[in-house]
């Protein structure tokens, strides 16, 4: 069932901008448009460009912020959210975690 | 007091949870010699309809549907007394409910066994977990009229068809009707597996449960 | 006349004409405005639903840029789970399943869960839950949410140390079932908020409170309750409640939050204390009728989910299981029904995600 949803509404996770947008609704209450908004303003792109898997595949791999498919090199689980947390300027909790441990 | 009031007023008492005005139109409609039966079916019983309708619509609670009924009982209690033996009002009959083993949801069916009570039915309330021997073992023994089951997992829904077969081969699925429910339960479901009834909601399932037992 | 391919609640096919279809419409939204008290759905909208259903197409989406963030209650139990909880029986690592919804479903997040799915059996065993959420932490890049259910009833006998209302009531022992109520309201509050506070120091992204208000009144208080003393403990822990049933259910009756009776709420209501406790999203709930077709199921969820984003001002991400939100109660629901709710609770209840 969330296969369905996501064909037909979701905005695609870390194929495109979906994990982002939801960070702003975690971090700051944002509500879709102005977490959108945000995200697209923090990315130089059109809102709807968010969830447009050729534009969002490119700007994920040129800031390194992990891409959906396996690819060497690239970054993967907190070392992309560590690039996440300061590109959209907010705290994550576990890239915080890591930060405070390692001094 | 007309005859219209008093009934109005006894529905009003009702869906107040009043006790004490209800027994005290229950009084007053002996000493002006109306028609009990009439008073407890148009005026107490619409009232107690009422109470089940603000229920499901999220506008009255357990506890006041509680107490709801105790008024209810209260003053069909002096209503009775004051009728010949054989007019007195029949228990609907006794109905056995209980969540399947293996589930132990029972909000619901706490809630269904609850309103059966109010509308007069002997309910013999097996809990949550019960074995299906218990059910077949406790209609058995009340001579009950209704068994009702509720499943809130698919894992456990299939009980109720199990059941089904337990009544056929226990010889008793001819004296008493199956009803089914829960939040995974559909009449598709109860028609698959043989059940007399499906119910939505508990104000649906006390209304199913009457017409099956009145035939 | 033309008859169209739908559904009843539960999912089985049936045919109607384009006037049965419209007269379900209006009268599934007529149901919600009269329960709820809130607006029905306007002409042009039931027009909108209309066209869904009449649409040939096997699934439908929403416009282009219209797209919402999805959320994932339930978790990586839908992959290994096999205990008859939708799940589908892998034998996958808790870690492998967020990573299989990470990088092969494109989910925008995802939650870990216990196998029981309960608040209170997690606090024994939080050190194993701390280190599961760890390793997810370390090598995933979606927000992670920990959920589990507030699910009061495991506070009661058999399984608790207080009395069960279910018991109680039927005996007219009111106060008893009031009492034991309360109790376990506190209780409850006690275990949530040291489970969630173990989770946050180990990074969690979130936590989910799933069916709240599943055993009433006094489930959805202990959750508003944790939640007030989680976010004044850890401020950036988010919070998202989702809910059990479309009213909360008065099995107390007289419990109430912030000077709000809790019992009788309907999600435009519930969603402004969720607010006040300082939760991050709610997750409204609406109730699918199996005896009703899916167009009134589905215009009297939008009509209730509408009147929620109207006045929330924290993001809506409405429930979208089987048999909530307009979906069939139907353990697999069709891909037609679902993909037309999606659209649905997007394009005209505006939701923030689902």
């Amino acid at each position: 069932m969330p296969i369905a949803h996501g064909v037909a509404a979701g905005m695609g996770g870390i194929r495109t901008a979906g994990d982002l947008v939801a960070r702003m609704q975690l971090a700051r209450k944002m509500r879709l448009p102005e977490a959108k908004a945000y995200v697209a303003d923090k990315l130089k792109i059109s809102v709807a460009d968010l969830s447009e898997v050729t534009v969002m595949r490119e700007i994920r791999e040129d800031l390194d912020i992990g891409v959906i498919t396996s690819v060497p090199g690239c970054a993967k689980g907190i070392e992309a959210k560590i690039r996440i947390a300061e590109l959209l300027d907010i705290s994550i909790n576990s890239v915080d975690r890591l930060k405070s441990k390692m001094g | 007091m007309t005859e219209q009031e008093l009934l109005e007023a006894a529905a009003k008492a009702v869906v107040a949870a009043d006790e004490d005005e209800a027994k005290a139109i229950a009084t007053e409609a002996v000493k002006l010699g109306l028609d009990p039966l009439k008073v407890i079916n148009e005026g107490f019983t619409p009232g107690m309809r009422d109470v089940g309708d603000l229920f499901e619509r999220g506008t009255m609670f357990l506890p006041e549907v509680i107490l709801a009924s105790e008024a209810m009982v209260a003053a069909v209690a002096i209503l009775e007394d004051s009728l010949p033996e054989d007019q007195k009002e029949k228990k609907a009959g006794t109905a056995v409910i209980g969540t399947i083993e293996g589930d132990v949801h029972d909000i619901g069916k706490g809630i269904v066994a609850t309103l059966m009570r109010v509308y007069g039915f002997d309910v013999v309330d097996l809990g949550r977990d019960v074995p299906l021997d218990t059910f077949v073992e406790k209609v058995k023994e009340t001579g009950a009229a209704i068994v009702g089951t509720s499943a809130l997992m698919t894992t456990t829904m299939v009980g109720q068809k199990a059941l089904e077969k337990m009544l056929k081969e226990a010889g008793i699925r001819d004296q008493v009707k199956t009803m089914v429910g829960g939040a995974v339960v559909t009449q598709y479901w109860a028609d698959k597996i043989g059940a007399d009834a499906y119910a939505e909601n508990a104000q649906e399932a006390v209304q199913k449960a009457l017409e099956l037992v009145q035939g | 006349m033309t008859k169209y391919p739908t559904r009843m609640g539960d999912g089985h096919v049936i045919d109607m004409t384009a006037d049965e279809l419209k007269a379900d419409l209006i009268a599934g939204s007529a149901d919600a405005a009269d329960r709820g008290r809130i607006p029905p759905l306007k002409d042009d909208e039931i027009d909108f639903l209309l066209d869904l259903f009449k649409s040939n197409a096997r699934v439908v989406g929403v416009d282009q840029g219209n797209e919402v963030v999805l959320t994932h209650d339930i978790g990586t139990l839908r992959l290994d789970g096999d205990q008859g909880n939708s799940g589908v029986g892998i034998p996958l690592s808790r870690l492998q399943g967020v990573q299989v919804h990470e990088r092969a479903f494109a989910a925008d997040t995802m939650e870990l869960g216990h196998v029981d799915y309960s608040w209170k059996p997690v606090k024994p065993i939080i050190a194993q839950e701390q280190q599961a959420l760890e390793n997810i932490l370390l090598s995933t890049i979606v927000p992670m949410f920990y959920g589990a259910m507030p699910n009061l009833g495991t506070y009661y006998a058999p399984d608790g140390p207080f009395g069960n209302p279910s018991d109680l009531l039927p005996m007219g022992k009111i106060k008893e079932a009031r009492e034991a109520q309360e109790r376990a309201v506190e209780h409850a509050t006690r275990d949530i908020v040291y489970i969630c506070g173990k989770l946050a120091e180990v990074g969690a992204d979130g936590v989910n409170f799933d069916t709240t208000g599943a055993a009433g009144d006094a489930d959805f208080k202990a959750s508003l309750q944790a939640i007030e003393q989680l976010k004044a403990k850890h401020p950036n822990l988010a919070i998202q409640v989702g809910m059990a049933g479309e009213f909360v259910l008065g099995i107390h009756g007289a419990l109430e939050y912030d000077g709000t009776r809790l019992a009788g709420l309907y999600p435009h209501e519930q969603v402004g204390l969720v607010e006040k406790a300082g939760a991050d999203i709610f997750g409204p709930v609406v109730n699918t009728n199996t005896s009703k077709s899916m167009a009134w199921n589905l215009a009297r969820a939008v009509t209730f989910v509408k009147a929620v984003t109207a006045v929330a001002n924290i993001p809506v991400h409405v429930n979208m299981g089987m048999g909530v939100g307009g979906s069939p109660v139907f353990e697999t629901p069709p891909i037609d029904s679902v993909s037309r709710a999606s659209v649905a609770m997007v394009q005209i209840a505006r939701v923030d995600g689902l």
